[in-house]
């Protein structure tokens, strides 16, 4: 049985009327917008989970929106990839739940009902880039999340919180730009917006544009994954941001770089026209980089939320790495990653966030023995940074043992040699944190009369910390998942 | 090659906009002028990008009596009443930004920013 044919546009139409209505209201009591969004996005979820059970049974549908039939009219398209919305919608809704409290003491109430507008309008631009198979409509969705995002980032009221998100927006920005040129060149060679039918038609067009185009892509969507020389906009962005949006951030909103730039993979392969080896390359010097670079900058910080955000740059990196390789195992281990470190950063970030609310304090000399105090959030924390390094059976390591058997399959063993090397970085700087938050006498002795996060924080933490777990040991769920995309992605290359 | 540059004029033309709007992006101290800078490269992009429908000595693609083609592509500037949606609201966002950087730091110079930091 198929479900009702129109479920894939009220995915988008759901959230996004529900995020237009909700400073409506929150007008008179700010805390009903908080029960209205989370209502929303449980809805969301519903209909999420539909979709996802559909493509698992039956493979890719698309839905013609207005009726007007692709490709004159915006084709929704919905493939195993755009399954990321069952992570959307989860950390989505999680956020929303311990952002009840966190809200309540962070900003003036107000301001909290645009707060929770600008949260679901975030999430369904990620939504509606996951699931449009239109370039421009692409681009669009881009912008939602991207402006969303970039004001996300201002409302924590920290000091450097504007200039954070200002940094972020020329950054965000001229990515976007550059992205909406390539589309625009792709529409000059092909006369055509929609994905499926750029790809067919592609084939037979000058080099030189193609490249051009194919480049800035690659670039434009690297700038929002934060690849490494490219990140300069996320630390800041991502440790100031209300502990809520940083998860959302980094756990799902630079995946929108990876999204896309699986995208111009279905449209590079698909067509057979665009040699990619050369951006392949790069690919994987990036993300070797990313991975060595972010793991590094790691080590040296002491504000907890800083150190995420960096540990961000090096998983990011072996996504890119496992795109960059362009085999199999590769590939299936990255597509993966952008789900399980989705979940791991959530954990991590909500934990880090609940730590934050609780001592007012975000340094890890400061939050030292916090874990005498706070057993649960910080064994939920552990259970992450545990999972963040791969070591089974956690999350973690199906990825990265699969990113690395991409490697040797790919012919180049030394970007696993790299990939284990960012491992041991990775791992020294969270058994640092996880010693600070045990072992080490505390700076503060009142540190230790803190009490645990209330329960509307605690518990999407341990829900999340649970599901690092679930998905450990039920690695092969997902990877058997995604597998058909992957092998209908490289069937051009003769298999990969 | 001079033939070719004048042949496409309005992209070559473009892609210097564009250049002279990533110059200021990149070395502009006072976040206005950043941002001028950025909205530079975005009018670049959105002219390459109507440039793309022209159709020499075409119409406006009106149907009536009298009518006749060749007319002009009408899909690409539909698109960028679109991006010029999206321009203006991150130009509000951005100078709604520097407002509050101004009341807070007493300064939107990015090199003075820097010291406050």
């Amino acid at each position: 049985m198929t479900p009702w044919p129109p479920l894939l546009a009220l995915l988008i139409v759901v959230p996004l009327t529900g995020a237009v209505i909700t400073p409506v209201v929150g007008r008179t009591r700010a805390v009903r917008s908080a029960d209205w969004s989370l209502g929303v996005m449980l809805a969301t979820s519903v209909i999420a989970l539909v979709l996802v059970v559909q493509v698992a049974r039956v493979g890719p549908f698309s839905y013609v929106v207005g009726g007007w039939v692709a490709p004159y009219g915006i084709e929704l398209r919905f493939d195993e990839f755009g399954a990321v919305i069952a992570v959307i919608c989860l950390l989505g809704t999680l956020a929303m739940v311990f952002s009840r409290r966190y809200a309540a003491q962070a900003m003036a109430e107000q301001r909290i009902p645009y707060y929770y507008a600008l949260l679901l309008l975030n999430l369904t631009g990620m939504i509606g880039f996951a699931v449009t198979g239109d370039l421009f409509n692409l681009f669009v969705f881009m912008e939602i999340l991207s402006l969303s995002g970039y004001a996300l980032v201002a409302v924590s009221g920290e000091k450097i919180a504007e200039m954070a998100a200002f940094k972020y927006l020329v950054m965000g920005a001229i990515s976007s730009l550059v992205i909406l040129l390539a589309i625009g060149i792709l529409y000059a060679l092909t006369g055509s917006l929609n994905m499926a039918d750029v790809t067919g038609r592609l084939a037979g067009a000058p080099a030189a544009p193609l490249a051009v185009a194919f480049g800035a892509l690659t670039l434009g969507f690297m700038v929002k994954a934060a690849a490494f020389p490219l990140h300069i906009w996320l630390p800041d962005a991502h440790a100031i941001a209300p502990s809520p949006v940083s998860a959302i951030l980094s756990g799902l909103v630079v995946k929108v770089g990876i999204i896309g730039m699986l995208r111009v993979y279905q449209i590079a392969y698909g067509s057979g026209a665009v040699d990619m080896r050369a951006l392949n390359h790069v690919l994987m010097w990036l993300g070797a980089l990313s991975i060595v670079m972010g793991a590094f900058f790691a080590v040296f910080q002491d504000d907890i939320k800083m150190m995420l955000a960096y540990s961000t740059i090096s998983n990011i990196g072996y996504i890119i790495m496992g795109l960059g390789l362009a085999s199999s195992y590769g590939m299936i281990g990255a597509s993966v990653h952008v789900f399980n470190h989705a979940i791991i950063k959530a954990t991590l970030f909500l934990g880090a966030g609940a730590l934050i609310f609780q001592t007012g304090k975000r340094t890890l000399t400061d939050l030292a023995g916090v874990g005498h105090a706070m057993p649960w959030t910080v064994a939920a924390i552990s259970v992450g940074a545990i999972s963040i390094v791969g070591i089974p059976p956690t999350a973690g390591f199906v990825c990265k043992w699969y990113i690395a058997l991409g490697a040797v399959q790919a012919g180049h063993p030394f970007f696993a040699f790299a990939l284990v090397f960012g491992a041991l970085f990775i791992f020294i700087y969270y058994i640092r944190m996880v010693n600070a938050f045990y072992f080490r006498q505390p700076r503060d002795p009142a540190i230790l009369e803190v009490t645990e996060a209330p329960a509307s924080m605690l518990v999407p933490v341990l829900i999340l910390a649970s599901l690092c777990l679930i998905m450990g040991v039920m690695g092969s769920l997902p990877l058997s998942f995604i597998e058909p995309a992957v092998q209908r992605l490289l069937l051009p290359l003769g298999g990969g | 090659m001079i033939a070719a540059l004048w042949h496409n004029l309005d992209y070559a033309a473009s892609v210097i906009l564009f250049c002279i709007g990533l110059y200021a992006v990149i070395t502009k101290e006072n976040l206005i002028k950043k941002f001028m800078g950025l909205n530079i490269m975005e009018t670049a992009v959105f002219a390459f990008i109507v440039a793309i429908g022209v159709v020499e000595g075409g119409e406006a693609p009106i149907m009536g009596a009298g009518v006749e083609p060749p007319f002009i592509n009408p899909l690409p500037q539909a698109l960028i009443l679109t991006g010029i949606v999206v321009a203006l609201s991150t130009t509000a966002l951005a100078l709604s930004l520097i407002i509050r950087i101004w009341k807070q730091c007493g300064t939107i110079e990015a090199d003075e920013l820097r010291e406050v930091e």
